[in-house]
């Protein structure tokens, strides 16, 4: 049996919700794939849709942006500038020939570990169904 | 002894030769220095010889090599390889050869849709074949210079303004390194900006942006995005007007159409630009198109025919 594809899944985390989050998850022990490669940023409206392009140039399987709950920015209105960016960068890399699922913007809250942990195993599992990302196919 | 220059034009439209001329007197000061021994464009000399041996390139040894124009025929890329090996110093010369410029755009077509559209219009009779002999195949895609072969210095522009031509010719004569300003048309525009504004969609080009919006206590004129024009300075690099003036289309009140090819090397003007639009509350879906924001640098597989790939789910 060949061994199992492990996905590189790069994620964009924000310092006050998503991350703590993230750390909830491990301080409660719970269980995920360990493909994500967690980036603390300040906020998620700090991301530029560069750094997602230069993560699947880089070959990156996947690329997840994680901020706090529309609403609940610490910066105010940070994660709105986030859902206008995915939006562009859903558009570029569909034209560049870059699956769009292969991208994602979610929000998890600094009390949501458990729920950290399902998207992780959730997109990971989605990554290996669909495969290693071919740079420049 | 003057350093030697060999030019050579690909998939190109002669503009950027004519950027050479248009040094006025320092093209006598660039002749004192260099010697120019082959450039078909501007004197009579061929890349083979045409009576005894046609099918073979054969170029002069220079020392700098100016190639402008992108990568498209088979013979092109020939040309390119051939212009490597007997040049030390290769120029990309002009934004076909450094991003793929305004031939790129075919990028965004098949190459069969392409062949189709020109040798089988709906007023014509349908051709047999298209044609194969004695004209070059064509390539996949049209590729930028550095996509092929190796490229020491890039010189974006359409075409690149004569000062940078100079500087960095003198500067190759010299041995001194040669950089042109990383700064976006927007560092040096005199346009006045007030801020975000109240710009919710982009208008189309079918107004003309106005000039003087100021009154005498304020000099100049509002920047074209403010007035809710698609300006595509802040995505392009700067360079446009030379080493000392401002950027040649704005002040042509005309807004920038991004010619010098993004600000990083290695960046995507249709991302960045949507990207801003985007930020700055500007509906980006009430856009006609946006694939033009590349059209000066759809090389590197930045511009592919749609669609694609087949979205999965």
């Amino acid at each position: 049996m060949p061994p199992r594809f492990e996905p590189v899944i790069i994620g964009f985390l924000c310092n006050w919700c998503s991350y703590t989050g993230a750390d909830l998850a491990g301080v409660a022990r719970l269980q995920y794939p360990p493909n994500l490669r967690p980036i603390r940023v300040m906020c998620t409206g700090m991301v530029h849709p560069d750094l997602v392009m230069e993560a699947f140039s880089q070959g990156a399987d996947g690329v997840m942006i994680m901020g706090c709950h529309p609403g609940e920015c610490h910066y105010l209105e940070g994660n709105t500038k986030a859902v206008v960016r995915a939006e562009v960068i859903s558009i570029i890399l569909r034209d560049i020939g870059v699956d769009p699922c292969r991208f994602e913007l979610k929000w998890i809250s600094s009390a949501e570990g458990s729920v950290f942990a399902e998207l992780i195993t959730d997109f990971t599992m989605r990554m290996q169904k669909l495969g290693p990302h071919k740079v420049n196919p | 002894m003057p350093i030697k220059i060999a030019g050579e034009s690909l998939n190109a439209c002669s503009g950027c030769e004519i950027s050479i001329l248009d040094m006025g007197e320092r093209l006598l000061t660039l002749l004192e220095f260099a010697t120019i021994v082959h450039l078909p464009l501007l004197m009579d000399s061929k890349h083979c010889d045409r009576k005894n041996n046609p099918q073979t390139v054969k170029l002069p040894k220079a020392d700098v090599g100016l190639i402008s124009g992108n990568i498209k025929t088979k013979e092109n890329l020939e040309l390119a390889q051939a212009m490597r090996d007997s040049c030390d110093f290769i120029i990309a010369f002009g934004t076909c050869a450094t991003h793929g410029g305004i031939p790129a755009l075919a990028n965004s077509y098949q190459s069969d849709d392409l062949l189709g559209h020109c040798f089988n219009t709906v007023g014509t009779d349908k051709a047999d074949s298209l044609p194969s002999d004695a004209v070059p195949g064509l390539m996949d895609v049209c590729y930028a210079l550095d996509e092929h072969i190796r490229v020491d210095v890039c010189l974006p522009g359409c075409p690149p303004h004569p000062d940078h031509i100079f500087r960095a010719l003198q500067s190759i004569e010299k041995k001194e390194s040669f950089s042109l300003p990383e700064k976006s048309v927007c560092d040096n525009c005199p346009a006045s900006r007030d801020g975000k504004g109240q710009v919710k969609t982009l208008k189309r080009a079918l107004e003309l942006p106005q000039w003087r919006v100021f009154d005498d206590t304020k000099e100049g004129f509002k920047c074209f995005l403010e007035q809710g024009f698609l300006c595509m300075g802040p995505v392009t690099r700067d360079g446009c007007g030379g080493d000392t003036d401002q950027a040649r289309c704005i002040m042509a009140q005309v807004p920038c159409r991004g010619c010098y090819g993004p600000v990083k090397k290695e960046g995507n003007q249709r991302l960045a630009m949507l990207n801003a639009l985007a930020s700055n509350d500007i509906d980006i879906s009430s856009l006609p198109e946006t694939l033009s924001m590349l059209r000066f640098s759809g090389g590197h597989g930045l511009l592919r025919p749609l669609p694609r790939i087949k979205e999965s789910e």
